[in-house]
């Protein structure tokens, strides 16, 4: 054998086909450029966030990348001008108690729903569906009267009072169920299952990827919930961490190193959540998704 | 003693009536199979003896205890899904276990039933697996042994084996059949497909448009079919149908595009229309000119160790059963013989059986075939 002969691969690509692989290279670069643009349109006003509110006052407005001068200044004006770490507790509180009740009332509302038959199931299953379209603005008023006949304005109770239950909740949970094998829940009710286990022993377990996707969605809107307690607060200690951020913008102009600073911590959380569920987050939203 | 009666069971859906008065006892122990094509019926049966469906009329009663309004889990039985139906979450072991966990047994005796379950199963060493981390063969054996721990009155199986490959659809059949055996329990098995029916059953129901066709053992079925559509439903391939007239003095002749050829003879009146069955593996073929009625093979179709010629006579089609063999007949001219013993006559309007008088006139009619023009 020649030394040619052993250059020349014995199965090289034809040509029709390199160029096929060649232009799919080309496409799949493309198509990663346009992510990672996407991915720093997103992700700028994180990082212009985080950087801001190191930035001492004088500095602010410069516009290098990075703090010349980084400083803690901002986040020590905050804590002294809020009680911040307390209205993270109320958010955390708020948010998190609105999110297992919600999944809780969801849960068992979808499940009527979805297994059983009763006079009205079709038309309450409607009712409940409208709701979902009904803007906060037209029921603001009737819940802001309703707790304040219960004398619960100003506190966090009445804050997830009206985020017991959500539409959006019991339909999507609903629709999984019902999209679960039939066969799976008769064979529990053969096993002896009565209802409440074939909920919480069948049902559940196996919704885990949709409840973990709404749960995460509850959470991140009601810790970003900013007018309900808007209407409900009355002291900076009873209120949620979106109102103190709002109180560093004032008639004589906003704060912007201690409101960074503060819009920091408040979406350390969130960001941790994410960062730490990363993959099950994608996963549940993808189930979820296909389902 | 837990024999099953069910007595005059009509289902209907939104007024709609899907079963129409379904009679049938079936003795305590026995292996009973129903069968029938994609919506017969077969399935809902099943699932009001389950307890899932409600009974829209009749009774149906377990060992002397009418089932109407009793809770499924309360009824004795225990059910094997066409899709297995296992608990995705739970392991091998969680899921045959999880019947005994809700009857709340001790653990202990959860414990020994599951590995008991196991070993006549075979699946000892699947049991901290997941039903995805299984075949189908082994998931349709844990639905089984999620079954048997029950220690039930009543096995049901809803067409268990229509999912898996023809291979191991035979595998679980046998291994149906020894447990049947071994357990002796009251077993009643819904299935489409024939050869599940005649292998399986101690006593076969074939259903039909909601209704039952014939009950009996499988052979009994098989060779005396009560209907024209059990004849045709049941054997593989299915039984040869023909149209006929009676003719004068009884004799039943076949309409072959304008001839009539006398094939047996019976009582009925002059002018009636039946329907004359053969069995393909009762029909003779022969390549002797002159030998019954001249017939074309069309088609052949190798089974390995037999032979199906599908052959053509004055427009008729008639699959003729033969034994391997290398001579290759596709195309050729033949003489078929249809054997008066073999013969089974329907009436064309009812399409029951007619039961013919013992004594045919003629030995093998078609040899000495009278052709009327």
């Amino acid at each position: 054998m020649t030394t040619d002969a052993i250059a020349t691969p014995v199965f090289s690509k034809p040509v029709a086909l390199r160029r096929i692989s060649d232009r799919s290279g080309l496409n799949s670069a493309a198509g990663h450029l346009l992510m990672v643009l996407l991915s720093i349109f997103c992700l700028f006003p994180v990082y212009w966030m985080l950087v801001s509110s190191f930035r001492p006052a004088n500095t602010m407005f410069e516009t290098s990348l990075w703090p010349t001068q980084p400083s803690l200044d901002n986040y020590t004006r905050a804590i002294d001008a809020i009680p911040i770490a307390r209205m993270l507790i109320n958010t955390l509180v708020f948010s998190a108690v609105s999110t297992v009740l919600q999944l809780l009332t969801g849960i068992l509302a979808a499940f009527a729903f979805a297994r059983w038959k009763f006079p009205g199931d079709r038309l309450i299953y409607t009712g409940v569906a409208l709701t979902w379209l009904v803007p906060f603005q037209v029921v603001m008023i009737p819940n802001y009267l309703l707790v304040a006949h219960m004398g619960l304005l100003d506190s966090v109770l009445a804050l997830i009072l009206p985020n017991i239950a959500a539409a959006l909740a019991i339909m999507l949970l609903a629709q999984a169920m019902r999209g679960f094998p039939r066969e799976v829940i008769e064979a529990a009710r053969m096993d002896g299952a009565n209802n409440w286990r074939i909920l919480w022993e069948v049902l559940v377990p196996n919704l885990r990827g949709t409840i973990a996707s709404l749960a995460i969605l509850i959470f991140i809107s009601t810790w970003n919930e900013y007018f309900w307690p808007l209407l409900l607060s009355r002291t900076a200690e009873n209120s949620v961490i979106q109102i103190g951020i709002q109180m560093f913008m004032t008639a004589e102009g906003n704060q912007w190193g201690p409101l960074m600073a503060a819009s920091t911590l408040a979406s350390l959380p969130v960001l941790v959540i994410y960062v730490v569920l990363q993959r099950q987050v994608v996963q549940s939203f993808m189930k979820s998704g296909i389902r | 003693m837990t024999d099953l009666q069910i007595s005059g069971v009509k289902k209907t859906y939104d007024g709609k009536p899907v079963l129409h008065g379904i009679d049938a006892t079936i003795p305590d122990g026995h292996f009973v199979v129903i069968v029938g094509p994609s919506g017969c019926g077969k399935s809902t049966l099943l699932r009001m003896i389950a307890g899932l469906e409600d009974i829209s009329a009749g009774t149906i009663a377990i060992g002397g205890t009418v089932m109407n309004d009793i809770e499924p889990a309360d009824r004795g039985c225990a059910m094997v899904f066409q899709n297995y139906a296992l608990y995705p979450h739970m392991t091998v072991r969680q899921n045959i276990a999880y019947p005994l966990r809700i009857a709340k047994l001790p653990k202990a005796e959860q414990d020994r039933r599951v590995l008991e379950a196991a070993k006549i199963l075979n699946l000892t060493d699947y049991l901290d697996r997941r039903p995805a981390q299984l075949s189908g063969g082994q998931r349709q054996r844990v639905a089984m042994g999620r079954a048997i721990v029950r220690e039930p009155d009543v096995f049901l199986f809803d067409e268990p084996l229509s999912n898996l490959d023809a291979l191991l659809r035979v595998q679980m059949r046998i291994e149906i059949k020894r447990l049947h055996k071994r357990l002796n329990a009251t077993s009643i098995f819904v299935t489409h497909d024939q050869v599940e029916a005649m292998t399986l059953a101690d006593t076969l129901i074939v259903m039909n448009g909601g209704r039952v066709e014939q009950i009996g053992p499988p052979s009994d079925v098989y060779r005396k079919p009560a209907s024209v559509f059990v004849a045709g439903f049941m054997g593989a391939p299915a039984m040869n149908l023909l149209p006929a007239t009676v003719g004068q003095d009884g004799d039943v002749m076949l309409d072959l595009s304008g001839k009539h050829v006398a094939v047996a003879q019976s009582a009925l009146p002059q002018g009636k229309r039946v329907i004359v069955g053969i069995r393909p593996e009762n029909v003779v073929l022969s390549a002797k000119s002159g030998a019954g009625l001249p017939a074309t093979v069309d088609l052949v179709e190798e089974l390995g160790g037999s032979r199906v010629a599908y052959c053509n006579f004055a427009n008729c089609e008639v699959a003729v059963v033969l034994p391997a063999g290398e001579d290759d007949i596709e195309g050729s001219t033949v003489w078929i013989n249809l054997p008066t013993a073999a013969l089974h006559l329907y009436d064309q309007l009812t399409g029951l059986r007619i039961e013919t008088p013992a004594a045919p006139k003629l030995s093998s009619l078609t040899r000495d075939a009278k052709v009327v023009s």
